[in-house]
């Protein structure tokens, strides 16, 4: 049996031949980091829309998803949480443990009693009894309707915004950037893990009839929190 | 083969009999897809795929201002990691043990195949889930691990129709395009056990959904493709649509994810061209439904056991060729199959191989170091649609005529070859161009032998030998009795 | 103004009628055209079949045939994409530095019959009478190798008593490829039925394009059809007047 070793060196091996044989010598980690900041790059890395069209681009592609989504001013948000909470007809709802506590606080008026599991380890079947959840998010990008995570606590493990069937995204409206490269120039450090979430799950296998929610949740709702002044401007 | 030969062997086949992927045993490809030019079923469904795909790409490109220059970014990009790919590799290699991954490294398919298993057998699995990864298909890792005790279970809906249908894969992005409701409901309705499925694709999508999910939070070992692996922090990217590939990267303990070695990017970053690219090109949105990345192992979150099999089987052959290097930018998104006028007639099958299309054309061969699917450059009209709508501007054309000329530089040494009616001529009309009066000469002996198949009415409906391969559907008007430079000279002479 | 045209080694043998109207028109617009006898063929046919140093041969008896000529116009937009799109390469591997700067100062000089009255001339008004219904197939190499973008819309529009109807799907391959008709010939014809669908969609008298390889294929398969439509070369809509009007051959 051969060495593992040995596959790596032949790969390694072929390679380098390849890329050397010809034109240019090896190129060190540094030789080959000086030529990629060198590459040109003419397309598009800032967008052109005002804060507040660009906050509106957001909502109108998410909406193409078939999202619901709402806006509401800072001081709103735990009312606004607690009524979508109400209208999704659910009462099962897991949590990261990072989400602020007052989102969790149900509004004076509300008549169901939510059940919130927060998700310290939670084990898989029981998030899959879970019938919705709320997190937060590290970014929105309006271009494509996009919703960006980090994964962090706010935002909760991976597997919490897969199971249940019903999301709530609160998605602060500085959050929002028009362009996809103005998300990665949000990034300080490139991070561990990511999901960009474009629209519910889809599939167009069949004929190419768009079907949705194969797996991961069905219903995706965002709740955009009008967190910044309003200018007309453009932005800076 | 004679052209008689050639159909007769074709008739023996049956419409729906499996097709052949395996580049080393497929028919060639004016063989293959005679048999599916026959299926007027699959035919239509794929015109109508690609189609809806084509316009939904097209509408989304032009409202991109810089559609152009992402794809010139991204061209330049991925020559870059190419061109430095053994330092990009160990990158991604250093960074992701850092991060608690393992990294294997697979000369072939078969050293592929023997990871996988031995990776399998350590973890004492016996089944396993999958999200679609046609690099799995390339190395045939299904068949193998069910012949060694390992039951794979694919989550991706067309892979589910594929797999407890038995058929194959026909298009990289949309691989069961050929495959239209009733015949999806049956395989379903009988491998599910279901009664009174109905064959719409809700119910069909529903029913998938139930039989995934219980596998989906029980199986404990998980084997990916990637989409992309980020040289810089060691991370690797899936692009999907339903869902089925999160549940396989997060429920699972043990993740293996295999990857070409041509897929790794220099930074994190370039996924910003790269993603505003793909799912235009593929599926013709502004952004796929799921992407995920993620990096090593996360304590807490996910796997806790992360394997990468970084695969090479033919690909540093094609990284040593200055025209054929750029085959391995390709992000696999289809675009080019979608705007084929052939594969529009023909479907995937016909290529033989699990990368048909544009891309399949010339991948395949030299992943099989040109010893097999010798056919697939010639598989094209080169007419450049293909690379017109490329996200990473390969010249498909340029590598097509590439190949060709190794093709027939290897054919050409062989002595069968000498009496091929197509070398044959070719060889006499080398000559013939070479001296315009030797031109003169031959195209006064064409008058005279095509004049014996010519008609009173002008027009030649039947010809012999290579001829009739013309004749099968087309008419040849007859050659005139004066060429152009006859009309010239006399002109001249009339002038004086 | 002095034009050289090279006729291409099919339309010599086959459609001599198209280099007669290149030759009526030309003159016609005040350019006194040459004939160099010597010319064959440019070499596409062995370049795209893999016989590449036939192709060679075939591309340096060109290249020194036109290397004093002012201009050259040719017919065929894929003869013109071969000169441009593959000379280079097949000149880079096996010719030598002398004919390569020969190739390089030629180059600029070849032009493909629309570039040449659009571009060089500057017309698009050939003073031309062609009193049918026409519909237009961009052959794939004027499309995407040349670029010619809307060059032969230009020239058609001005054409006195042209009726031009679009043609759908009309940057869609017709499937003719070369030897690929050969080759693959029953892709080609089913690329060929789709084609010609729309071809016989638009109701027109003439499908006409500026690649006789094309119109040889559709056709082809027009006549054995019988759909009593016909196919003609563009330089012969553009050399029609009513003193003479277009040959139409067959």
């Amino acid at each position: 049996m051969r060495p593992v070793a040995s596959s790596r060196q032949q790969v390694l091996g072929r390679i380098r031949a390849a890329c050397c044989g010809g034109q240019n010598p090896a190129a060190t980690a540094e030789e080959a980091a000086e030529r990629y900041e060198r590459l040109p790059r003419d397309y598009r890395t800032r967008g052109k829309s005002t804060v507040r069209a660009c906050q509106e681009l957001f909502i109108e592609r998410l909406r193409e998803y078939d999202a619901e989504v709402v806006e509401c001013a800072p001081e709103e948000l735990g009312a606004m949480i607690a009524a979508q909470l109400e209208a999704s007809g659910r009462h099962m709802f897991v949590a990261p443990p990072g989400l602020p506590a007052g989102w969790l606080v149900p509004a004076a008026w509300q008549i169901s009693d939510f059940e919130w599991n927060i998700d310290h380890n939670l084990p898989a079947d029981e998030i899959e009894r879970a019938q919705g959840v709320v997190t937060g998010c590290f970014c929105g990008v309006a271009d494509s309707g996009t919703i960006v995570l980090h994964h962090s606590a706010t935002e909760g493990r991976r597997v919490i915004t897969l199971l249940p069937d019903w999301y709530l995204c609160v998605v602060r409206a500085s959050q929002i950037v028009e362009t996809l490269p103005e998300y990665f120039d949000r990034c300080d450090q490139p991070p561990a893990l990511v999901t960009w979430i474009s629209g519910p799950s889809a599939t167009a296998d069949i004929e190419m009839t768009r079907i949705k929610g194969v797996h991961g949740p069905r219903f995706l709702n965002v709740i955009v929190v009008n967190d910044r002044e309003q200018g007309t401007g453009i932005r800076e | 083969m004679s052209a008689a030969a050639e159909h007769e062997a074709v008739a023996e086949r049956e419409v729906s009999d499996r097709p052949i992927l395996d580049p080393a045993l497929a028919p060639p490809f004016p063989v293959a897809a005679l048999l599916v030019l026959r299926n007027s079923q699959l035919r239509k469904n794929v015109a109508h795929a690609i189609d809806v795909i084509q316009a939904k790409r097209a509408r989304l490109v032009a409202e991109k201002q810089d559609w152009q220059e992402l794809r010139s970014a991204a061209a330049l990009i991925r020559d870059e990691a190419l061109e430095n790919l053994s330092v990009y590799l160990e990158q991604f290699e250093a960074r992701c043990t850092a991060a608690g991954g393992t990294v294997h490294w697979a000369s072939d398919a078969a050293d592929a195949r023997r990871i996988i298993l031995e990776l399998l057998r350590e973890e004492k699995a016996d089944e396993v889930i999958k999200i679609k990864t046609m690099t799995s298909a390339e190395i045939q890792l299904n068949p193998f691990l069910e012949a060694n005790g390992i039951r794979t279970y694919e989550t991706d809906l067309a892979e589910i129709i594929l797999q407890l249908g038995e058929g194959e894969p026909s298009h990289i992005v949309v691989p069961a395009l050929h495959v239209n409701r009733s015949q999806v409901r049956e395989i379903f309705a009988r491998r599910m056990g279901i009664e009174n499925l109905s064959d719409e694709p809700e119910a069909l999508t529903a029913a998938a959904r139930n039989y995934l999910r219980q596998k989906f939070l029980s199986v404990p070992t998980a084997i990916s493709g990637a989409n992309f692996l980020i040289a810089e922090t060691g991370s690797v990217a899936v692009v999907e649509s339903e869902g089925n590939g999160r549940m396989c990267l997060t429920l699972p303990r043990t993740m293996i994810t295999l990857a070409g070695i041509e897929k790794v990017l220099p930074r994190f970053a370039d996924l910003e061209v790269m993603l505003q690219l793909l799912a235009r090109s593929a599926t013709g949105e502004r952004m796929n439904p799921y992407t995920s990345l993620w990096t090593g192992v996360t304590p807490g979150d996910g796997p806790q056991k992360f394997h990468v099999v970084l695969l090479d089987n033919g690909r540093s052959s094609i990284l040593a060729r200055k025209t054929e290097r750029q085959t391995l930018r390709c992000i696999r998104c289809a675009a080019c199959m979608n705007a084929c006028p052939v594969y529009r007639q023909t479907g995937g099958h016909a290529y033989g191989s699990v990368y048909p299309g544009p891309i399949g054309a010339i991948l395949t061969p030299q992943l099989e170091q040109m010893r097999h699917a010798q056919s697939l450059p010639y598989a094209s009209s080169l007419c450049g649609a293909c690379f017109e709508v490329c996200p990473v501007k390969i010249n498909i054309p340029e590598v097509l005529l590439e190949l060709r000329a190794r093709v027939t530089d290897d054919e050409r040494k062989q002595v069968s070859r000498f009496f091929d009616p197509l070398y044959l001529g070719l060889r006499v009309a080398n000559v013939i161009f070479s001296r315009a009066w030797l031109s003169h000469l031959a195209q006064w002996a064409g008058r005279i032998v095509l004049g014996l198949f010519t008609r009173k009415d002008g027009w030649i409906h039947a010809l012999p030998g290579i001829g009739a391969k013309w004749t099968q559907t087309r008419d040849l008007r007859g050659l005139p009795k004066q060429a152009f430079h006859d009309w010239w000279a006399d002109r001249q002479r009339g002038k004086k | 103004m002095r034009a050289s045209l090279f006729i291409t080694c099919y339309n010599d043998t086959l459609f001599p009628e198209t280099g007669r109207a290149v030759v009526r028109l030309l003159e016609r617009l005040g350019v006194e055209v040459e004939f160099r006898p010597g010319q064959t063929c440019c070499g596409q046919m062995h370049a795209n079949t893999g016989f590449r140093s036939e192709a060679f041969s075939q591309a340096k008896r060109l290249v020194m045939l036109y290397a004093d000529a002012e201009a050259v116009v040719i017919p065929s937009s894929s003869c013109v994409a071969m000169i441009r799109d593959q000379y280079p390469g097949l000149l880079e591997e096996l010719g030598d530095d002398a004919l390569r700067k020969e190739f390089a100062a030629l180059l600029p000089r070849v032009h493909e019959l629309s570039e040449f009255l659009v571009d060089k001339l500057g017309v698009e008004d050939v003073g031309a009478y062609f009193p049918h219904r026409v519909t237009y197939h961009a052959s794939c190499h004027g499309l995407r190798a040349l670029k010619l973008g809307d060059r032969p819309f230009r020239l058609l529009r001005k054409v006195r008593g042209l009726d031009l109807v679009p043609l759908e799907n009309l940057d869609r391959c017709c499937g003719f490829g070369g030897t690929f008709s050969v080759k693959n010939a029953e892709v080609s014809s089913a690329m060929l039925a789709t084609k010609l669908a729309d071809v016989l969609a638009t109701g027109t008298e003439f499908c006409t394009a500026l690649d006789n390889s094309c119109l040889m294929h559709l056709g082809g398969a027009l006549h054995r059809q019988n759909a009593g439509m016909k196919t003609i070369h563009m330089a012969q809509i553009l050399a029609s007047t009513e003193e003479e009007p277009a040959e139409l051959m067959g």
